[in-house]
């Protein structure tokens, strides 16, 4: 069914990444993707790699997962690789004459493409990992809590981490109705499947329109309910469950600290290999 | 038991007090107003458990959304343990007071995982960490479904959503729940599920119930049955009273529970046998001498 596939995105286990305070690990996150972009050389790339390899046995998910999630991107890191590998500078390694051009593949050119690639590479690593250990609800929840000094700047972090609760809450439930709606029109007689890009674009419709229709129905009734229950806003509002960091948490800071000065040692120490 | 009466007015015995209560919908254009409600008075009192009832567009949903202040009356007063439901200030007290369970359970829930979904309501009007979880324990135990505590509810059936949305309601420790049309949605097992459900909230732990339904046979159980048509208040008396007036019900195309229909037509046609049977079991027991009768 599709509606397993939406949710699939969570594995439940109880590793040590499974058992950090989620803000922890969204905090932890971004730091490493901002040292993947400090790491200008190889000594430093190998370090960022170790720690992404310990991070991923240390998850308890099987890397085949990981690799499933690097799928997506595979074309574009070709892409990038390719186009890099021919226009950076430097010693020339392979060269060849066309009339009119020369295509050349400097030293250069293939540390950039190689730094591309594995950059564009971790930033999904170190994403799958956060989005594979830490249920939704932990995520809208930490989320808000992180946010919550930007409420200053008049943004509204309460009413966006409810929207996040409620989208998340809906999607199965949604799902569940383009189904019986796809059926419906099915034993209509409409033609989902056949025909050229357009026309199935164009058979989307009589499915999108009912879809959109009871959604509306439903946010109302799910407002009224919210109403009902007492819900006036993120004013005043209690959490059932509290987020504690506990010496889990602080370790995993002072090691990912150490990690992130040894990246940045090799970075001032060692010449960069990007240009 | 639960929350202690307010000593407001003095003179109103009643928990909930509609009084003369008229309600318009206002129409998206023009100034025309459609009354659904023409001045309906009704007092319902604690630890009551009240069945509403009257076929679609009776006003009978409307009525029960003046409970919680959802709808506010065009004219005439609602109060709510003392409260005028009018006063904007009072709204949330009101609404923790009076719950209203919906029609459709998937509508709503709000939190992908069950216990969270129940937390919701102490979590708006701001109750301590501790006390939401044992609110929440106590809520799943009390509609049995605390073993499912860590589901997602879109996985679970029908009548165990409405069961958790009772929950929800339940754990804002109100005095009062309303359910408008609870089981509508609902298979036959669901809805013995939310029925036996909400008899035995208002039995053990002494909860006001109003229950609208349009289902005669799930109004036999409660204290008071009150049948509303066309925006007005048609009848009220125990389930006996009411349905032994069967020509009055008929003429305004409402039914009666199957028992009742059953006595009521082989009266009709001859055979002589008790007034007021309800339930299939007085329907056994009223026709029994009468089959022993013609065997002989």
């Amino acid at each position: 069914m599709v509606r397993d596939i939406t949710l699939g995105q969570y594995f439940p286990g109880n590793s040590l990444i499974h058992r950090l305070d989620p803000r922890m690990k969204i905090l932890l996150t971004l730091a490493f993707i901002v040292f993947i972009f400090v790491a200008t050389n190889f000594q430093g790339l190998a370090l960022m790699l170790a720690m992404m390899l310990l991070v991923l046995l240390l998850s308890g998910v099987p890397l085949s997962q990981y690799l499933k999630s690097l799928k997506a991107v595979i074309f574009i890191v070709a892409f990038t690789f390719v186009l890099n590998l021919f226009y950076g500078g430097g010693d020339t390694v392979w060269s060849q004459h066309f009339p009119g051009f020369t295509m050349r593949i400097t030293n250069g050119g293939i540390s950039n493409a190689v730094f591309v690639a594995v950059r564009i590479f971790s930033l999904i690593l170190f994403s799958s990992v956060l989005t594979f250990t830490t249920s939704p609800t932990q995520l809208t929840d930490a989320l808000e809590r992180l946010m919550k000094p930007l409420k200053v700047l008049h943004v509204k972090v309460h009413e966006i981490a409810m929207m996040m609760t409620i989208a998340l809450r809906f999607v199965p439930t949604l799902l569940e109705e383009t189904d019986k709606i796809m059926n419906a029109q099915k034993a209509r007689g409409a033609d989902l499947e056949s025909g050229g890009f357009m026309q199935r674009i164009k058979s989307l419709i009589p499915i999108l329109i009912p879809l959109f229709v009871s959604s509306f129905r439903r946010a109302y009734d799910l407002a009224m309910a919210m109403e009902c229950r007492c819900y006036h806003g993120g004013e005043g509002r209690t959490k059932m469950k509290q987020l504690h960091m506990s010496g889990l948490d602080a370790a995993a800071a002072v090691c990912s600290a150490l990690f992130c000065a040894a990246v940045l040692y090799c970075a001032l120490r060692f010449p960069a290999a990007l240009r | 038991m639960m929350g202690s009466l307010k000593d407001g007015t003095g003179y109103m015995k009643d928990y909930m007090n509609a009084e003369n209560v008229t309600f318009s919908y206002e129409a998206q254009e023009e100034e025309e107003t459609v009354e659904v409600l023409h001045g309906v008075s009704l007092g319902i009192q604690k630890g009551e458990f009240v069945a509403l009832l009257g076929h679609n567009g009776s006003g009978k949903s409307t009525m029960a959304k003046q409970f919680n202040a959802m709808l506010l009356p065009s004219g005439g007063k609602v109060y709510v343990d003392g409260l005028d439901t009018l006063d904007e200030d009072l709204k949330i007290e009101i609404r923790r007071r009076v719950g209203l369970v919906l029609q459709n359970p998937d509508n709503q829930l709000v939190a992908s995982i069950v216990e969270e979904d129940v937390a919701f309501g102490p979590e708006n009007l701001g109750v301590a960490p501790p006390e939401i979880r044992k609110r929440v324990d106590e809520a799943l135990k009390a509609v049995e479904m605390y073993d499912y505590r860590l589901h997602a509810p879109y996985k679970l059936s029908g009548g165990q959503k409405q069961r958790i949305a009772i929950a929800g309601i339940i754990a804002m420790q109100p005095d009062c729940i309303v359910l408008d049309e609870p089981t509508a949605m609902l298979d036959p097992r669901g809805r013995d599920e939310v029925l036996e459900t909400i008899h035995r909230l208002n039995r053990e732990k002494g909860i006001t119930v109003v229950l609208i339904t349009h289902y005669m046979d799930e109004a036999v159980g409660a204290d008071r049955v009150i049948v509303m048509d066309d925006g007005r208040i048609l009848t009220q008396g125990t389930p006996r009273e009411v349905f032994s007036q069967v020509e009055l019900l008929k003429a305004h195309q409402l039914d009666v529970p199957q028992a009742t229909e059953l006595i009521y037509r082989l009266k009709a046609a001859g055979i002589p046998l008790p007034d007021g049977v309800l339930t299939i079991e007085e329907c056994v027991a009223a026709l029994e001498p009468q089959m022993n009768r013609t065997e002989r």
